[in-house]
């Protein structure tokens, strides 16, 4: 069946037809009735015919095998095919027209058969409808927006035009629909027989609905109607639910394509509701409230092919044939159908008047032409009032605003110094602009001091803006070059004396950002510049919180632009075209300001450039232009994630999927493992015992395992060509065989991706590892013990742990306190190292260990630790406060303490040689390169006075010492060893 | 102190469990001349005992006194500057370390580190031995291109410096490294030999052990000396005098394993397996190392598989065990292979279950 409805729309497209009320198009084959058909016979205007077939984009036929199960990629190409058949029109048009022709006899009879053939019921509802939107008709407002551009004509009614229209018919409908949920079904797509409201034909399209519940039902079976260009234009749809045959974006692209607007939520300005199902959601509810009418995805298709300007005969063969299949099925007279009369009648006017002002348009463009000078669009239009700034019109206020008072603020108020405080009447003497590239930063300073009667000099990271000789006041606001800085002061001190003849000026500091690069000192030279300057200083700058700036920020008021909207740059590209001659779509203006991300500039380029080879400018130029060329965007790692991972993610295409991994090759990876659990594949199909799903659970968690040896190759051996066999490995195979929906696992868990929870544990991980490794040093420092680190965790720590706790929790607190500082003692054990081997045998699900303790006996434990800690042995490296230095080390000093009755007696020469060493690394850690040592030495000696005993480890035998720092003491030589020498003697760096 | 410090065997004679290899490697030092060594052999088993006691052997009292430090080497590759800190346990006579502690880095401090103490002779040759001794522990972490590394400075510096390795494993340590060094397999000690050590320090302690209670103990460690007189001390703590039927409780982290096994057992869907992560992430970060939590992990789960399972079981977790070595984040191997674990299961249970 499908087919049939291909090739029944297909030849309506060549033919052309439109506005013939036989050129019911839609109707679908065997289960579908096209309802909506006939409509607005009699009115359609003259004209339409051929001038519109020069417009007509009839090469975008795509069979249905193309169009078929495919995603949007297809429909790009499609769209270039389009674009490309357009630009090539003129050309084609003859042959088109011969074509048409032979069409037109092929199927001459029409009109009359299909009348014939519909039900009563299609016909009274036709003619109810007809008479009314014919009415209405001279009542329609005169044009709104775009025939602007067209005055000469008529202009079709547009939004509102058809607003009113609409309501009328939903009145209509209202009365003669009997309430109930017809309006759902509605969409010319057999409602009526199926209730499940896909219901084009109910069995066979089974196969297609697995698993996937977002996809469209009957995902590329309907053919694409073409229509004349713009013929949505003024309508504003929203989209809601699945639609039949089309993905949104398709939708969307498509109702762009014939000048519709789409936004994202319901109001009053909203022509129609597009949903095939899945009624009663926000949207459709708040449809209701604000009564926008419903319109079913046929139903948009045949508002679009209505409109296609055609030769009646044709239309009528069509719809002979086409209304045969209709009679099997029942219309019921749904509203929609009426809805989409309406629609296109006045679409149909609309587009006739359109194709109207087309032509003429097209004769006064190429009168214009001549005038097109070659100078570049971006400086020829721009703006050169304040009020042509496109957006940020509040900004460009403030701007304003500041610069007028500036004098008062800080010239006239009479206190010179006033101004120096940045915190005068919360005035700043300088502004900072900030904002994305080429949304007229620079424009406004500069229009708006000009406005001003002020003489802009502008200093741009083309000129030296190194700090200037250390004498700023010699030129005043001079953090430039001397020329520069010349004219500056000069118009500065000119400026009090003879007014009349200095304009008064202002600098612009432009690219504020980019000045610490080769100019030394640029910021704070800047700054303090601003603070003397005698004119106003506008800074701009890209990114405001640049770390540069940081110290601008302060002096600065700050101004943030903002990307105009789409619409407000629409108009004005729109206004530009119009005035370079260019016939632009007003959606496809909006569309490029889209694709350039506010970025006018660049619009402006584009446009020029479009301009050399076109004069009209549609939707679809617009697409394919910028497809290739559009600006790059810095994607974050979740958006590249819920791209690969989202439902559609097995369509992108491969350079996409790659694009989208090495967005950032670090942070994707670890987002896709972290969440990649979460995802039901809907690649997998049916499942209900979940193997299939676990199935690809493991190969996706396979191929993670695989990423993580493909990225240890990449970092330690410097394998870089391997990145993109990484990104495959750890992000790409994995999405691809797991994309769908995702699921919530934990409950209350939010439904978004969640961040790579690895970093965060692998620095915990590390942390602990350090922690044990200290609380292990001091264990082998004890000389008690000599185990490895991992022993100690796995099978010490058990028992350690008990012997610290169980003394705490069962025995009289003071027995106990004094039981487990001895056993702390044994084995050098700090307080710290308590905490850790607490900390890491605490799991999560089991109770902590330190459950049963009272506070009280912790406190006295912590106490008692203390109290000891005067006379303790503390055997290992460690962070020592060593009295009679100034500040505590930051590294770890090598120094074992030791009881001073032991060592005493050991020392001798050799020994206070090791002595030496060690103080004298100890120096260096004070970053004192003190060569001589004999000071710390002394230090430590008087240490020894004061109770603490801080004594090298000096234990061992005269004889030995030497031997035993050697190592240590020999790496002082030449080559490497010599750059250890600093630390050598052994600290640490906490 | 803990018994399993305090009973450790400080001489060689003194060793009771591996008295034979005690006894060679007394005779190899007294001949004045001592290869490079390699002990291998289970962790608790009494290599790093044994060293001990030959570095005193050979040096006398003097090695026991040593002194634990950090330090921070300088290393210039070419192009940049590494800093790596490695701690090592010093005296007069010997240095003891950990290269694998320095992660990927290890071949640096083989290459410089190394070389620069085995090139040093030491100062005083009047000793009676005219080398020192490096000890090298866990040389089977060590990256393939370190144990190159290693090979070359073991010939070379011969002349002043012996190395004697430890590791658990001779397979992951290079031919060539093996052959450079005489190879001393340290058992892992019978049950019986635990259970004489046990009584030995029962009596030294003066408890009173009920029959078949060191022979329990011993069970339970798994032949792992240590582990045994740790249980034991562990026990002593938890209760004495002893009962007759009184088990040592488990190790922590064990039991934590052994739950995540009986999750992984009793349902077998991604929101299990999400948990099983969480669980992994929590051992992890207690410092558990990867190869111990698989290693258990598979013990506990074929403790309880069906038999068809278990050889393809264990093929995994071999194989991913292998690519955790490889790779560098351990939690993606666990997951895989739990994944993986999950997939079969799963499915043996459906196809066999329905």
């Amino acid at each position: 069946m499908s087919s049939d409805i291909r090739k029944w729309f297909m030849k309506t497209q060549d033919k052309g037809a439109a506005s013939s009320g036989a050129a019911k198009p839609s109707g679908a084959a065997a289960t579908e009735k096209k309802k909506p058909v006939l409509s607005i016979p009699e009115k359609k205007p003259a004209p339409p015919s051929l001038a519109s077939c020069d417009h007509d984009p009839s090469a975008r036929r795509k069979t249905s095998k193309y169009f078929g199960s495919k995603s949007e990629k297809d429909s790009d190409v499609e769209m270039a095919d389009a674009a490309a058949g357009r630009s090539t029109d003129k050309s084609a048009a003859k042959r088109k027209l011969q074509k048409g022709n032979n069409e037109l006899k092929d199927d001459s009879k029409p009109l009359p058969a299909k009348k014939m053939t519909k039900d009563d019921e299609d016909d009274d509802g036709d003619d109810d409808f007809v008479a009314p939107s014919k009415k209405k008709t001279p009542v329609k407002p005169p044009p709104s927006k775009k025939p602007k551009v067209e005055s000469n004509v008529e202009a079709p009614g547009r939004t509102t035009g058809t607003d009113d229209g609409e309501e009328e018919d939903k009145m209509d409908e209202d009365a003669k629909t009997p309430s109930k949920g017809a309006g759902r079904g509605r969409g010319g797509r057999g409602a009526a027989a199926t209730p499940g409201g896909r219901g084009r034909g109910g069995g066979g399209r089974g196969f297609m609905n697995f698993g996937e519940r977002k996809d469209p039902p009957h995902k590329g079976e309907k053919e694409v109607p073409e229509g004349a260009p713009d013929c949505l234009s003024g309508l504003t749809f929203v989209i809601s639910g699945t639609l039949d045959s089309l993905e949104r974006e398709e939708a969307t692209d498509l109702i762009k394509r014939y000048g519709g607007r789409v936004t994202g939520s319901i109001s009053k300005k909203t022509s129609y509701l597009l949903a095939d199902e899945d009624i009663g959601g926000v949207k459709s509810n708040k449809a209701k409230d604000l009564g926008v009418p419903f319109l079913t995805e046929d139903g948009l298709f045949d508002l679009i092919r209505k409109s296609k300007p055609a030769k009646a005969p044709v239309d009528k063969h069509q719809s002979s044939n086409g209304s045969e299949k209709l009679q099997k099925s029942q219309t019921k007279s749904s509203p929609a159908r009426i809805d989409k009369r309406a629609e296109a009648s006045a679409v149909d006017k609309s587009i006739a008047s359109k194709s109207n002002v087309t032509s003429a348009s097209d004769e006064n463009q190429k009168a214009k032409k001549i005038d097109r000078g070659s100078m570049q669009w971006t400086e020829k239009y721009r703006p050169k009032v304040p009020n042509d700034i496109v957006g940020n019109q509040s900004m460009v206020k403030q701007l304003h605003d500041w610069l007028k008072s500036w004098d008062t603020h800080f010239l006239h108020s009479g206190q010179k110094g006033k101004g120096k405080k940045p915190v005068d009447n919360g005035a700043k003497k300088a502004v900072l602009l900030s904002g994305p590239p080429g949304i007229g930063k620079t424009t406004t300073a500069k229009v708006v001091s000009q406005m001003l009667g002020l003489q802009a000099i502008e200093v741009n990271a083309s000129d030296s803006r190194g700090k200037a000789d250390s004498k700023i006041e010699k030129g005043v606001g001079g953090s430039t070059s001397n020329s520069i800085k010349e004219l500056i002061s000069n118009a500065t001190l000119n400026y009090g004396d003879n007014r009349a003849k200095h304009p008064k000026a202002v600098l612009i500091m432009d690219e504020v950002d980019g000045m610490s690069a080769g100019d030394r000192g640029g910021v704070a030279d800047l700054i303090s510049s601003i603070k003397i300057s005698k004119i106003p200083i506008i800074c701009i700058c890209n990114d405001r919180y640049s770390q540069k700036l940081k110290s601008l920020v302060n002096y600065c008021l700050m101004l943030n632009f903002r990307k105009p909207t789409k619409l407000q740059m629409g108009k004005r590209l729109m206004e530009i075209a119009k005035k370079e001659g260019i016939q632009a779509q007003e959606n496809a203006m909006e569309e490029l300001a889209e694709r350039v991300h506010g970025d006018i500039r660049m619009a402006l380029n584009h446009l020029q450039y479009m301009s050399l080879s076109q004069s009209v400018v549609k939707y679809d130029d617009i697409r394919v232009r910028l497809n290739s060329s559009a600006k790059d965007e810095d994607i974050s790692p979740f958006t590249a994630v819920d791209k690969l991972f989202g439902f559609n993610g097995g369509r992108l295409r491969m350079d996409e999927r790659i694009d989208y991994g090495m967005s950032d090759p670090d942070l994707v990876p670890l987002i896709i493992q972290e969440n990649y659990i979460n995802y039901r594949p809907n690649t997998i199909g049916k499942d209900e015992s979940g193997v299939k799903r676990m199935n690809a659970l493991a190969r996706a968690a396979e191929s993670i395992a695989d990423g993580d040896l493909v990225n240890v190759q990449i970092r330690r051996y410097r394998q870089w060509q391997l990145s993109q066999a990484a990104c495959f490995a750890s992000s790409i195979v994995p999405a691809a065989l797991m994309h769908g929906n995702r699921e919530v696992l934990e409950a209350g868990e939010r439904n978004f991706n969640r961040f790579g929870g690895w970093l965060g544990k692998y620095s915990t991980t590390n942390k602990n590892i350090r922690l044990l490794e200290d609380a292990h040093s001091h264990i082998l420092a004890s000389q008690q013990a000599n185990l490895d680190r991992e022993t100690l965790r796995l099978d010490y720590l058990t028992l350690l742990l008990r012997q610290l706790t169980d003394p705490l929790k069962t025995m009289p607190k003071d027995e106990a306190v004094q039981k487990v500082v001895e056993f702390m003692d044994t084995y050098s054990l700090s307080q710290e190292d308590f905490d850790t081997i607490v900390e890491i045998s605490k799991f999560k699900g089991h109770p902590s260990p330190m459950d049963g303790i009272q506070p009280a006996v912790k406190s006295a434990l912590t106490k008692a630790y203390k109290q000891g800690s005067s006379s303790r042995v503390v055997r290992a490296a460690d962070l020592i406060n060593i009295p009679g230095m100034k500040k505590p080390l930051k590294k770890r000093v090598a120094a074992i303490l030791e009881p001073v009755e032991e060592s005493l007696p050991d020392e001798n020469g050799a020994a206070s040689a090791e002595a030496d060493e060690e103080d004298s690394s100890d120096t260096e850690n004070n970053d004192e390169l003190v060569p001589g040592d004999s000071k710390p030495k002394l230090d430590l000696k008087s240490d020894k006075k004061k109770g603490i005993q801080v004594q090298l480890d000096l234990k061992s035998n005269g004889n030995d010492s030497g031997g035993k720092k050697t190592p240590a003491a020999r790496s002082r030589g030449p080559g490497s060893g010599g750059k250890a020498v600093g630390s050598s003697a052994g600290k640490r760096k906490r | 102190m803990l018994w399993v410090d305090k009973y450790r065997p400080k001489t060689l004679d003194k060793v009771t469990v591996h008295d034979q290899v005690a006894q060679n490697l007394r005779k190899l030092v007294s001949e004045q001349d001592c290869p490079h060594l390699l002990f291998y052999g289970p962790s608790g088993s009494g290599k790093k005992t044994l060293i001990l006691a030959l570095i005193k052997q050979m040096f006398g009292a003097g090695a026991e006194k040593v002194k634990m430090e950090n330090k921070t080497w300088k290393i210039d590759t070419g192009t940049r500057t590494l800093e790596i800190e490695l701690a090592m346990l010093s005296s007069a006579h010997h240095v003891e370390m950990n290269p694998s502690d320095a992660g990927f880095q290890d071949r640096y401090v083989v290459q410089e580190v190394i070389k620069e103490m085995a090139k040093n002779r030491p100062i005083d040759a009047k000793g009676k031995r005219a080398f020192k001794v490096l000890v090298l522990n866990e040389v089977d972490k060590l990256s393939r291109e370190a144990q190159h590394s290693l090979r070359r400075t073991m010939e070379k510096y011969s002349a002043s410096c012996r190395l004697i390795l430890c590791c658990n494993s001779s397979s992951k340590v290079t031919e060539a490294v093996r052959s450079r060094c005489l190879n001393v397999r340290v058992n892992a000690p019978s049950e019986d030999q635990i259970v004489q050590v046990l009584e030995f320090i029962g009596k030294k302690e003066n408890l009173q052990l009920p029959a078949g209670f060191a022979a329990r103990i011993a069970a339970q460690s798994n032949r792992n000396l240590r582990r045994a007189i740790l249980f034991f001390e562990t026990c002593k703590v938890q209760q004495y005098p002893f009962t007759s039927n009184q088990a040592a409780p488990p190790l922590d982290w064990e039991q934590y394993v052994s739950e995540i096994s009986t999750d992984i057992l009793t349902e077998q869907s991604p929101k299990r397996l999400y948990a099983v992560r969480q669980k992994f992430y929590e051992l992890l970060v207690n410092c558990i190392p990867p190869e111990s939590i698989l290693k258990k992990l598979l013990a506990e789960l074929l403790k309880k598989l069906d038999a068809d399972l278990k050889h393809e079981i264990c093929h995994w977790a071999a194989h991913y065990e292998h690519k955790m070595r490889l790779g560098s984040k351990a939690i993606f191997h666990l997951e895989a292979f739990v994944a993986k674990f999950m997939s079969i299961y799963k499915e043996f249970l459906v196809a066999s279950f329905g």
